[in-house]
């Protein structure tokens, strides 16, 4: 048995730059990866934490940089349980794009799945560029939650993961109770390894 | 999403994301080399991606459209001295081609579709694409759009989109009785084409049909990898055959061969004798060596049935396959038997789109620079060596490499090594159930399709070999596919046919789906499933385009599309052959680490060490893995 009582699939998208990997490392490992340099070899990071006596193992995934020239692959949306749609609070740029990634959020994502948006680099709040009242209606309006973060500052960021937690377990316990045998939704196959376990041979 | 420019140095520059492509590019950046993957389509997967209902609405029109030639555009002021060029072609004009569509989806909707007396429900209509509606060329495909063309009710309307070189035929008005089609479905609710566009996003329809061998080299290659951590799979559930017009399920494994009811004693006991006795290879086997091995399994003296199901379904070979081959395929049957399931197959959750994919992700995990929509136009070859220095990318940017690995359709047809190129002939169809409704499909049949979610079901995953009907005709694969795959909504069955061409893919394949199915053309009307909606089109087969030999410089390789085998090793002892000739003394797809194994330093010690950057240091012996992964299980059903 694993000692968990939830495990989560959490998922980050967003323009390249705009602090994707920083926020991940902040929370996981809780250090601020100063400069630039994609992480090579990590697929996913992990984290336990422990929420109303309750163990979430939370698996945090980043873009391996395929986000940089458009191109992340439609799998990596696949049995998420939750989206972090990041964009930099410092460039209008990656504010307009939201409506790029959440037209690919539909097309890929599974329909349950929890999307939260949150505004990077508050530390840097001289050079903000979009105002938190348009990015709060912005996320009313797509029904998403919205939060401002600082990777480096460690602003939100425990908050960030935390909150996601607790939607995720409320949603996966209102799951339980609509229907206890759902449709088939993303996670209703087995990985590999699962289906060799069961085998004899 | 800026237009950042590439750099301009690679070891590897990979052009295609098909499968062997991927599975390439994912090696080379598993062992440190830089690798660039750019694929000039905007999907990932080329000639094996999988599509939703729109996505592939839209590629279809897409092919419809008279191909633009891409003005070929000068670049030799980009040569260095002793330089020269070679110019790269478009890989969708040639591998695709006789694509024609049919919808036999009412479009009332489906209140009043459920009532049997309503006329409507009788009522057969073809939406087509056409090729004058070009305005919807990149909007791609919405509820309004595809529309437009319902004709007259009992008009069906066909679009034969001919080989390339025919002009563009008017569509031609076909008309079909549709008398009284009602009446064989009494109760059951038509799907409306409106509504396959509007939940257009929970198909994913593939450009091929495989299924993954449980102990086949792309099932091994998934686990040796870890790549199997991106996907999720199901088991095929059954093996069923067409045979004296009939689907009947085969038994392989020994719990089926006991529960048969087709079979009698004397057969069930001389299956199983048969089965065990093959497993090794003996003399006796061996005097058949050269001879058929429909010659071999009928001197065994096992009778019609046994036969039929030995050679069609199990080794799936023909009547003329040498009997050592048949005997292969026969083991290796037997051999991915009861890895995973009653089946000796696999198929992933979302299609097998999602594949080439997994490699990629685990390409870019290993530092992989991902561009689609991004092509190569020509190659810069060395004159003196013959070896590709650089490529020219399509925003003429000079990118330096020591090896390029490029899809076959972009190679120029005057640069191949002269193979009389062959196809596959393709159809995917929307049915209303299954082919063989097993018990529990036959009880939920009658409610609601939208209830049928929650009703106790064993949705199946099939696989229906069919036998050449007629002389001459190819042997067709079916797979059939079920809304828990993830490729079709509930109440949907989507059915992929493959076979070699020997015409046209509505040639090659129509005649099965005629007998197989309910459509118009259907002689009488039974308790088949309908179809709603079908494609048939050809595709380039790439089992005879070899990696080397044609005329390129030394350092190029070509990955060919896919196959028509139901397995994918064609692909994958394609990727490992490239993979060697380009790092020779590197271990093919090592282990990547598990994210749980590896290690941090806590500071950020160094930024000099170049596989790990960050600091990091990553615990990857073979055999910790290996364990790691078994207990591993991400997802756990029941």
């Amino acid at each position: 048995m694993e000692d968990y009582d939830y495990l989560f699939k959490i998922v980050l998208i967003g323009n390249a730059g705009v602090g994707k990997t920083c926020l991940v490392r902040r929370f996981t490992q809780g250090l601020f990866p100063p400069g630039q340099g994609a992480t090579i070899g990590v697929d996913f990071m992990i984290k336990t934490v422990e929420i109303k006596g309750e163990k979430v193992k939370l698996q945090i995934w980043d873009t391996a940089g395929q986000e940089r020239f458009r191109s992340i692959t439609q799998s990596y949306y696949r049995s998420a349980n939750a989206l972090i749609l990041t964009y930099d609070i410092t460039c209008e740029d990656s504010f307009r794009c939201l409506p790029e990634w959440l037209k690919e959020i539909e097309q890929y994502a599974n329909n349950q799945v929890v999307t939260i948006l949150v505004g990077n680099k508050i530390d840097l709040a001289e050079k903000r560029e979009v105002l938190r009242q348009r990015a709060e209606d912005f996320a009313e309006a797509q029904n998403m939650l919205y939060l401002e973060t600082s990777a480096k500052e460690s602003d939100n960021v425990e908050k960030l993961f935390l909150d996601l937690a607790c939607e995720l377990i409320r949603e996966a316990k209102q799951n339980k109770l609509d229907n206890n045998d759902t449709a088939p939704m993303p996670g209703e196959g087995k990985t590999i390894s699962y289906l060799s376990c069961c085998s004899l041979n | 999403m800026a237009a950042e420019d590439l750099p301009s140095e690679f070891d590897v520059v990979i052009l295609g994301t098909g499968l062997a492509e991927s599975v390439v590019a994912a090696a080379c950046a598993r062992v440190g080399q830089r690798v660039l993957h750019l694929d000039r389509r905007s999907y990932y997967a080329a000639n094996w991606a999988s599509f939703t209902f729109n996505g592939l609405l839209t590629w279809i029109q897409q092919h419809q459209e008279s191909q633009v030639e891409e003005e070929i555009k000068d670049w030799s002021n980009l040569l260095e001295k002793g330089e020269g060029l070679i110019y790269l072609s478009n890989p969708e004009s040639t591998s695709i081609r006789n694509l024609q569509v049919f919808c036999f989806t009412s479009d009332e909707d489906e209140e009043e579709a459920q009532s049997p007396d309503s006329p409507n429900t009788t009522e057969e209509k073809a939406v087509y694409e056409s090729e004058e509606r070009s305005e919807t060329k990149s909007a791609g495909l919405n509820e309004e759009e595809t529309k437009e063309k319902p004709e007259e009710a009992s008009d069906k309307e066909e679009k034969e989109q001919a080989a390339q070189r025919e002009a563009l035929e008017p569509a031609a008005d076909k008309p079909h009785p549709s008398a009284a089609q009602s009446q064989s479905e009494p109760t059951q609710k038509n799907i409306s084409y409106a509504h396959l566009v509007k939940e257009g996003r929970r198909f994913n329809i593939d450009l091929v049909s495989k299924l993954m061998y449980s102990h086949g080299s792309l099932v091994d290659l998934l686990i040796k990898s870890n790549v199997s951590r991106y996907a999720e799979f199901k088991n095929v559930t059954r093996i069923l055959t067409y045979r004296h017009n009939n689907v009947e399920q085969v038994p392989c494994s020994r719990a089926d061969v006991f529960a048969s009811r087709q079979l009698s004693v004397v057969e069930k006991r001389k299956l199983m004798r048969f089965l065990t006795s093959c497993v090794e290879e003996t003399e006796d086997q061996q005097a058949y060596n050269g001879r058929p091995y429909l010659e071999f399994l009928h001197d065994q003296q096992l009778g019609d049935n046994l036969q039929h199901f030995l050679l069609h379904s199990i080794a799936m070979v023909t009547e003329d396959t040498p009997t050592e081959q048949g005997l292969a395929a026969t083991r290796h049957f037997l051999r991915c038997l009861g890895r995973y399931g009653n089946t000796p197959f696999l198929f992933p959750v979302y299609g097998l789109g999602e594949i080439p994919q997994c490699f990629c992700r685990m390409c870019a995990v290993f530092g992989g620079i991902y561009c689609l929509r991004h092509s190569v136009h020509c190659l810069l070859v060395d004159k003196n060596t013959n070896r590709c220095k650089a490529v020219i990318d399509s925003r003429g940017q000079r990118i330096s490499c020591s090896h390029f690995v490029v899809e076959d359709g972009y190679v120029g047809e005057d640069r191949k090594v002269d193979t009389p190129p062959r196809f596959l002939s393709r159809a995917v169809l929307i049915t209303d159930r299954s082919i063989l409704p097993s018990d529990s499909d036959q009880q939920t049949f009658y409610f609601n399709i939208y209830l049928t979610d929650s009703l106790p079901i064993s949705p199946q995953v099939s696989v229906v070999t069919v036998p050449p009907i007629a002389e001459g005709c190819p042997v067709v694969k079916m797979v059939e596919l079920c809304s828990s795959t993830m490729t079709c909504i509930p109440g949907t069955y989507l059915v992929h046919l493959t076979c070699q061409s020997v015409g046209s893919a509505y040639d090659d394949l129509s005649p099965v789906v005629t007998r197989c199915f309910h459509t118009p053309d259907s002689p009488d009307q039974d308790r088949r499933p309908s179809v709603r909606w079908c494609l048939y089109f050809n595709m380039a087969d790439g089992s005879g385009v070899e990696v080397e030999g044609h005329n390129l410089p030394s350092n190029v390789y070509v990955c060919s599309g896919p196959d028509a085998d139901l397995g994918h090793e064609h692909a994958i002892k394609q990727a490992k052959s490239i993979f060697h000739k380009i790092l020779p003394e590197e271990d093919f797809c090592p282990p990547a680490p598990n994210p749980e194994d590896i290690i941090y330093d806590g500071e950020n010690t160094s930024a000099t060490g170049d596989e790990d950057k960050d600091g990091e240091k990553t615990k990857d012996e073979a055999g910790e893995d290996k364990e790691k992964l078994e207990e591993q299980s991400i997802q756990t059903e029941e």
